[in-house]
């Protein structure tokens, strides 16, 4: 079978460019295509891998430090007329 | 949260610095994640995210509060991690296994207390792995990633922290996410 799909049309997929019926035919073409497969699992793996790995937390004390750090004496008071 | 935001800020702005802890607790975690995942380095990491609330609070009077704060945050931080990767040394990339795998250093801080030693290795050394692969992404790409993937924000936020047009970002996002998909092959 043909292949009638580009990198643009996948990158469309995955930021939800697609309309309704695209996506349809892209679904139907899909497995028929060893090429598109390998490369709509490899982003779709991609995006959730890097997903997963998204929960770092702030080392201990970093709001002290933060605020031990700040010039203290400067804004203080506005100007009030 | 918006409305809690605005009220902290004023206060700031008032001459309540204490008011600040809460901005900072409430926004360290994702200002430190953004730092981290730029320079792939703990260190580093937590200057710049220190770096980034000393800024905000110092340079308050320019916050448009009818914009959301964390964007604005979010700018600051973007921006000086990017200067910081401009100014470190040409050769610093021949150091990228280092930068890999000081990861480590970061990870110890995860919230792991239910995982089992053993597994908590595996996992601290798949993180470092993928930090490993980010680091590799020239930055601008980097962050387009770091902030659609991991910040899980909307293209148009991302092009109001990047300053560039929500085409642009979009260009960065797929660019990154093909170099990523090529180098990930393998896993």
């Amino acid at each position: 079978m043909e292949c009638f799909v580009s990198v643009n049309d996948i990158r469309r997929y995955f930021d939800g460019e697609m309309k309704q019926e695209e996506r349809d035919q892209f679904y139907l073409h899909l497995p028929d295509c060893i090429k598109c497969q390998e490369h709509f699992e490899e982003v779709k793996k991609t995006i959730a891998l890097t997903q997963s790995a998204s929960h770092i937390e702030a080392p201990p004390a970093f709001t002290s430090k933060v605020m031990d750090n700040l010039p203290h004496k400067k804004p203080r008071r506005r100007w009030k007329t | 949260m918006d409305e809690w935001m605005k009220r902290c800020v004023q206060k700031v702005q008032e001459g309540d610095t204490d008011a600040f802890s809460e901005i900072v607790n409430a926004f360290k975690d994702r200002v430190y994640q953004i730092s981290y995942r730029m320079l792939g380095n703990s260190q580093e990491a937590q200057d710049i995210a220190q770096e980034a609330f000393l800024r905000a609070y110092t340079n308050l009077s320019s916050y448009d509060p009818n914009r959301k704060f964390s964007t604005w945050l979010f700018r600051i931080t973007t921006n000086l991690s990017i200067d910081k990767l401009r100014k470190r040394k040409p050769n610093y990339s021949l150091d990228a296994e280092v930068e890999g795998t000081e990861g480590l250093d970061g990870y110890s801080q995860l919230a792991a207390q239910d995982v089992l030693p053993d597994e908590q290795v595996v996992m601290l050394e798949w993180q470092a792995s993928i930090q490993k692969e980010i680091s590799a992404l020239p930055p601008k790409y980097r962050a387009a990633i770091i902030l659609k993937y991991m910040e899980d924000l909307s293209l148009q936020e991302m092009s109001e922290i990047l300053n560039l047009p929500v085409a642009t970002v979009k260009t960065h996002v797929h660019r990154g996410r093909e170099a990523l998909r090529k180098r990930l092959k393998k896993w």
